[in-house]
């Protein structure tokens, strides 16, 4: 899973949100690192609803502008907590390796 | 006019680039996250933005749905390949054309009008090589059946020039070229068996049902 496809799927776990909301959210998660923008995360929802990951919650008007906010589907959250889980086993994997050659060196 | 409209119409222009289905279903909801996104006062699209709307509208009207199989998926980027190839070769061959005209001369001066004719279609062909690429694999991902046939056709010819440029001493002057001709070959044979791969055939129709 590609890492701007992990942060949107990330945004969207607890609670459903409308575009610019993912977007501010992938930049906390990411704490700044990540700045993602409009073109590319609409490209990415767009995907990610073809292949059913997400959907749309409900619809809103706000100061005359529609706003759509989007949900994590069931295959969306299965997907994401599969992926969360091999990235931390990973995680874990490296940290535990670092530690040992930390040991090995002093 | 306010700046934050003329903004508004700013984007709004850029997303001209998007296909009319997703405009319709989002260039409302796109347009007021934009708007959000802009700083207090901002009346021009910058640069990242401008780059980053236009590159994702294309990677959208380009690239397979999300519905083609893996195997079709892999061949229509290898097409994608195909055109940045195509591209590369026509950039060296236009910016080396004086050295590879006097290879030319210099390494089989006998046969020196096949090889202006060679060098000739290569400026000439290429672009429309590009965009034939481009088209393949637009095509291929959506599942049309002529553009199946469009490659295999593409193929037939590139097995055919291959051996003419063999003959006519490429090897020679413009090795580079029959490389990259050749590398064209090896990629449309490994599309080729992608897309007629048995995992890909439910995703082609007869173009008469498309």
């Amino acid at each position: 899973m590609q890492e701007t496809t992990f942060l949107i799927l990330t945004a969207l776990a607890d609670t459903s949100q409308h575009g610019y909301g993912i977007m501010t959210a992938v930049g906390e998660i990411s704490h700044g690192r990540v700045r993602m923008r409009a073109g590319t995360l609409y490209a990415a929802l767009d995907r990610l609803s073809q292949e059913g990951l997400v959907a749309i919650d409900r619809e809103e008007i706000v100061g005359n502008r529609l706003r759509r906010y989007y949900k994590l589907t069931a295959a969306g959250t299965k997907q994401l907590a599969a992926e969360a889980t091999r990235l931390h086993a990973n995680a874990i994997a490296a940290l535990s390796r670092l530690k040992l050659a930390e040991g090995m060196a002093t | 006019m306010t700046d934050s409209a003329d903004l508004e119409r700013r984007y709004s222009r850029l997303l001209v680039w998007y296909p009319a289905a997703f405009r319709h279903e989002h260039e409302a909801e796109m347009l007021g996250v934009l708007m959000d996104s802009a700083r207090d006062g901002q009346h021009r699209v910058g640069l990242a933005d401008t780059t980053n709307l236009v590159r994702a509208a294309l990677t959208m009207r380009l690239r397979a749905p999300a519905a083609a199989p893996r195997t079709v998926i892999a061949a229509v980027r290898l097409m994608y390949a195909g055109a940045a190839v195509s591209l590369a070769c026509w950039i060296s061959t236009v910016v080396t054309e004086p050295s590879v005209r006097s290879a030319m001369v210099r390494a089989v001066a006998a046969r020196w009008p096949l090889m202006l004719v060679h060098i000739t279609a290569v400026e000439a062909l290429l672009p429309v090589i590009v965009v034939g690429w481009l088209w393949l694999a637009w095509a291929n991902g959506r599942g049309h059946h002529g553009a199946r046939i469009a490659l295999v056709a593409y193929f037939s010819l590139i097995t055919l020039v291959l051996p003419w440029m063999l003959g006519i001493g490429a090897a020679v002057y413009a090795p580079a070229d029959l490389i990259s001709m050749a590398v064209l070959w090896l990629i449309q044979l490994s599309a080729i068996a992608l897309i007629f791969n048995k995992r890909s055939e439910h995703y082609y129709r007869p173009a008469e049902a498309s």
